[in-house]
């Protein structure tokens, strides 16, 4: 008899905490963004034009 | 237009009952002079987490881009062809950036207080936009035409319905959810987006707090 | 109300500035690497699951679930607005909110298992079954089909013995089930020609596009939920943050399921309903926080400020 493959993938990788549950993939995009938002507090921004630039006044 | 000694042309008027005049006064009002383009900035502006906002929108823009490319191919299209399928991958991750970028904007703008100096509405529309990408994305999970998106309709009817609102949107249907995603919800989010993108424009960057205590 | 005393943006020192040049950088950067993420992890098509998979994977499920749609006791006969009115639904306390929305959506259950076999003429036994079905009363009808469920019973499962036949629609006791196994077993037959969805959502207007229907009986079968739950796609298993296999789902979902996890809500008749009002007020708080007391001073309270604009505070600090 032919067997039907209905679902091609298993499932995921899991990681479980009490009532927590939660894909690797998931648990490694949020990880990133906290990551990313603590890098870009602290990483230095680059001012580029210098501290004249920084004394002009906006023409209003 | 005005004639060569700046003079207002008889075709221009102040008339305030006109209806054109209105509107272009509103227009012309809503960003002071030189601000919907500026090419300066407060000096203030110098941190990475400035940069959110801007990769938010430029995600936006490849999510409906290759939006529109999946809809040149039809709902179908990527079951059977594999560029039809790379494109909805682009889809699928275009729109996780969007989400990451727009979280991170969203804390990084909570812990600024960014609603200062009469920003609410910039906040306000925020928070709309979050909660309406949201309901974009489900109606585009909806239309995947795959097991997915059977699982996702039958969870999902459940929790709408439960609200009445099941009566007029239902998830079971494709075809519905479909024009939900392709037109009424990005026309929506285009609009809230533009709108606050205006906000930011109109007020500027919002100054570090207890910026005006020092000086 | 503290009056606000932000100064007006435009009257601070500025610097030079390209903001089109960083839109279009901006743009190339996200272009790149959602062509890159797409090419690295593509994206997962899993076939949905049709009628004929499920005849053929579970068919004593699908006979069984036919009967029960004969016998009114599916969860989409029971269901209430918007397919029927034989439930209030879901209340937020006292206020039947799913009930308000009207039943616009006017599905008849046993019209899932009906109307599919009234159109195919082919095999006698399945029309005589309907045509005997149709001229039974109400009450025998229900009680032919529960009987019926009854007897096929279900399987030993979680320390509960298995009652009936086990579960096994060919191992049913004899008794007065009238046309009701016919109609049964002739449902699973047309599942299996891989003609039912069609016969249920394109039937009399060629074009379908509603999958309602096909939807509703699928779901009120065991075997889609299986699949769900072996991927951890369930509501208990944070299900709606998740995708197969191991693809990145909904992680902004977070917070929407993680109250179904937990009481009273894991255990509430109610809990779409309540979890949904708790997700409405917890965003309208977010979205008014500029109003909120206490709330829109946390940034105050935790200055994570003075790190993004401490090249300002030193050079502020250090003017005479």
């Amino acid at each position: 008899m032919r067997s039907l493959s209905i679902v091609a993938e298993g499932p995921g990788r899991y990681i479980s905490w009490g009532v927590v549950q939660i894909s690797v993939a998931n648990l490694t995009i949020i990880v990133a963004m906290v990551i990313l938002f603590v890098l870009a507090l602290v990483v230095p921004f680059p001012s580029g034009h210098g501290e004249e630039a920084d004394q002009e006044r906006r023409q209003k | 237009m005005t004639t060569s000694t700046g003079a207002k042309s008889a075709a221009e008027t102040t008339d305030p009952g006109n209806w054109t005049n209105r509107l272009r006064g509103r227009v012309e009002g809503l960003v002071p002079p030189g601000q919907a383009l500026p090419d300066r900035q407060p000096i203030y502006v110098a941190s990475w987490i400035y940069v959110f906002g801007v990769l938010t929108l430029s995600a936006l823009a490849v999510v409906i881009l290759s939006g529109c490319v999946l809809a040149i191919g039809g709902v179908q299209w990527w079951h059977a062809s594999s560029l039809g399928h790379y494109v909805n991958s682009v889809h699928l991750w275009s729109v996780e950036l969007f989400f990451g970028f727009m979280v991170i904007h969203l804390w990084g703008k909570f812990w600024m207080a960014a609603w200062r100096g009469k920003r609410a509405m910039t906040w306000i529309s925020g928070v709309l936009l979050f909660g309406i990408s949201i309901g974009t994305s489900f109606t585009g999970f909806l239309s995947q035409t795959n097991f997915s998106a059977q699982w996702i309709a039958g969870e999902g009817k459940d929790g709408i319905n439960s609200t009445g609102a099941g009566a007029f949107f239902n998830v079971l249907n494709p075809g519905q959810m479909l024009t939900w995603h392709v037109v009424l919800l990005p026309l929506v989010v285009v609009l809230i987006v533009l709108i606050h993108i205006i906000q930011v424009r109109r007020h500027g960057v919002v100054p570090p707090l207890d910026a005006d205590l020092e000086g | 109300m503290t009056r606000d005393r932000t100064q007006d943006s435009h009257d601070f020192p500025t610097r030079r500035y390209d903001l089109v040049k960083e839109f279009v950088i901006a743009l190339v950067v996200v272009l790149v690497a959602s062509l890159g993420l797409a090419a690295i992890f593509s994206s997962p098509d899993e076939k949905p699951i049709t009628m004929s998979a499920w005849a053929n994977a579970d068919p004593n499920n699908l006979v069984t679930t036919a009967a029960s749609e004969l016998a009114g006791t599916t969860t989409s006969a029971t269901y209430g607005a918007p397919y029927n009115a034989n439930s209030d639904g879901q209340k937020l306390g006292p206020i039947p909110l799913q009930k308000w929305g009207g039943v616009r959506i006017p599905i008849n259950s046993a019209d899932l298992v009906l109307g599919p076999l009234s159109n195919t003429s082919g095999d006698p036994a399945v029309s005589s079954a309907v045509a005997a079905w149709k001229a039974a009363a109400p009450e025998q009808q229900t009680k032919w089909a529960t009987d019926y469920v009854d007897a096929i019973g279900t399987a030993a499962a979680d320390g509960e013995p298995a009652t009936g036949a086990s579960g096994d629609p060919a191992k049913v006791a004899t008794g007065d089930y009238g046309p009701v196994p016919a109609l049964s077993t002739g449902l699973l037959a047309l599942a299996k020609t891989g003609g039912l969805e069609g016969a249920l959502d394109s039937a009399g207007n060629f074009y379908g596009g509603d999958t309602t229907k096909s939807l509703l009986l699928l779901a009120d079968g065991a075997y889609l939920e299986d699949q769900a739950v072996a991927q951890n796609l369930a509501g208990d298993q944070w299900g709606m943050m998740n995708e197969v296999g191991n693809a990145p789902g909904q992680p902004w979902m977070w917070l929407y399921t993680f109250w179904y996890q937990i009481k009273p809500f894991s255990t509430s008749d109610n809990a779409d309903v309540q979890v949904w009002a708790l997700m409405m007020l917890l965003t309208l708080l977010l979205m008014f926080l500029p109003f909120i007391p206490g709330l829109r001073t946390i940034p105050r309270w935790i200055p994570i400020h003075r790190l993004i604009w401490r090249n300002y505070y030193r050079r502020s600090a250090g003017r005479p």
